[in-house]
């Protein structure tokens, strides 16, 4: 029996500039006319974003990845993108050993697609606040959290992975020089954009913590990683990590900001 | 909860007072402790000479970045070595910012590091 692809492109009038595409059947080398034809359709229109909607497609074969690895590539040179929506699990499997995840961007569906789409372009922050128990054994719960935010935004592993030490440090920080409390509770507000990230870290401070904490935040107590004093090294790590770092001391509780530029 | 780290031992062969230690998980405030008591209870038994294997290490803070620099010291007193392969690219990021880099004995991989045992 002949292999069979339908094809299908709908173009979304209250999301300008994006297509979708959706592909039914087999996409393989007896198909490769089709998908030559649905896209050369797409670079023609306006709209130059392109979501190829893959959940009812049942075979990607190398060649046919080539095809939308070139269809993605003319796609860029106009300002645009293709990127792959709904994969089934079996050919997502295939695609990673093919290397092509590191190609194509992957949406489970075509609403997440079009979302990150709107983030990307439209540069609108979200917000995510959230308060734990003043206890080191929250945070790594906390830090993973945002740096899977951060992830799922967009920002690339290395630019997460930094944004987890951050969030990582600033709560212990935040917990050490907090009043010994468990009752007490640390606030995060984080508020990213596809360019940057700011966090916002309160705790209820000791007063006699807060000595401390000013006698680090002097440049030259930063400077020898033999000093014992663990929390200077973490000090250290912000600053080396962040774009902005700032301190509101005040009798209420300390609320330390930070910025970090996305890189990647 | 605390952060899952896993130490597996193995020994070297042709190699006294020495062990090889895989670290698997993330190393972080909330489990250095634990870290802490099992390579003193090492230094402890004379197994002065350690290489620790990162690949599967894929977090460190600043706060267990502070007990390698412990162990590292530690170890050179006893007339030991504490040396580290396969650290990801992240991880060495950390270690780099602090500074800690040069103060580490870091290989690229484990057998550069157990030829380097004196």
């Amino acid at each position: 029996m002949p292999s069979t692809l339908k094809t299908d492109i709908e173009e979304l009038t209250a999301t300008p500039g994006v297509v979708v595409v959706r592909f039914q059947g087999s996409l393989e080398s007896e198909t490769i006319s089709d998908i030559e034809k649905v896209f050369s359709r797409v670079q023609m229109g306006s709209s130059v974003f392109a979501v190829a909607d893959m959940s009812s497609v049942n075979l990607i074969s190398s060649a046919a990845l080539g095809e939308l690895m070139g269809a993605r590539k003319r796609l860029i040179e106009l300002g645009g993108d293709l990127v792959l929506a709904g994969v089934i699990l079996e050919i997502r499997t295939k695609l990673n050993l093919m290397g092509a995840s590191k190609i194509f961007k992957m949406f489970n569906d075509v609403r997440s697609a079009i979302n990150a789409y709107k983030w990307e372009t439209e540069k609108k922050s979200e917000q995510v606040e959230l308060t734990f128990p003043s206890n080191l054994k929250m945070v790594p719960a906390v830090r993973q959290l945002i740096s899977r935010i951060a992830r799922q935004k967009g920002y690339g592993n290395r630019d997460s992975f930094r944004i987890e030490t951050i969030v990582d440090e600033i709560c212990n920080n935040a917990i050490e020089h907090g009043l010994n409390d468990s009752n007490l509770n640390i606030g995060i507000k984080v508020d990213i954009d596809p360019d940057k990230i700011e966090i916002d870290v309160t705790n209820i401070s000791d007063p006699e913590k807060m000595f401390l904490l000013k006698t680090h935040l002097k440049p030259e107590e930063h400077q020898d990683i033999h000093n014992d004093e663990k929390r200077g090294r973490g000090l250290m790590l912000i600053k080396m990590l962040t774009d902005e770092l700032t301190f509101n001391i005040s009798e209420q509780g300390t609320v330390v900001h930070v910025k970090k530029v996305r890189e990647e | 909860m605390e952060s899952q780290i896993e130490l597996i031992y193995e020994e070297i062969r042709g190699r006294e007072n020495a062990k090889l230690i895989h670290f698997i998980g993330d190393l972080d405030a909330t489990n250095v402790e634990t870290v802490l008591e099992k390579v003193i209870n090492l230094f402890n038994d004379g197994i002065v000479k350690l290489v620790v294997d990162f690949k599967q290490l894929r977090y460190v803070n600043s706060t267990g970045l502070g007990i390698l620099l412990h162990f590292s010291k530690s170890a050179k007193e006893k007339g030991g070595c504490f040396k580290i392969a396969n650290i990801n690219e992240n991880v060495y990021e950390i270690i780099e910012i602090i500074g800690a880099a040069s103060l580490l004995e870091i290989y690229d991989d484990l057998d550069e590091a157990v030829a380097a045992i004196e």
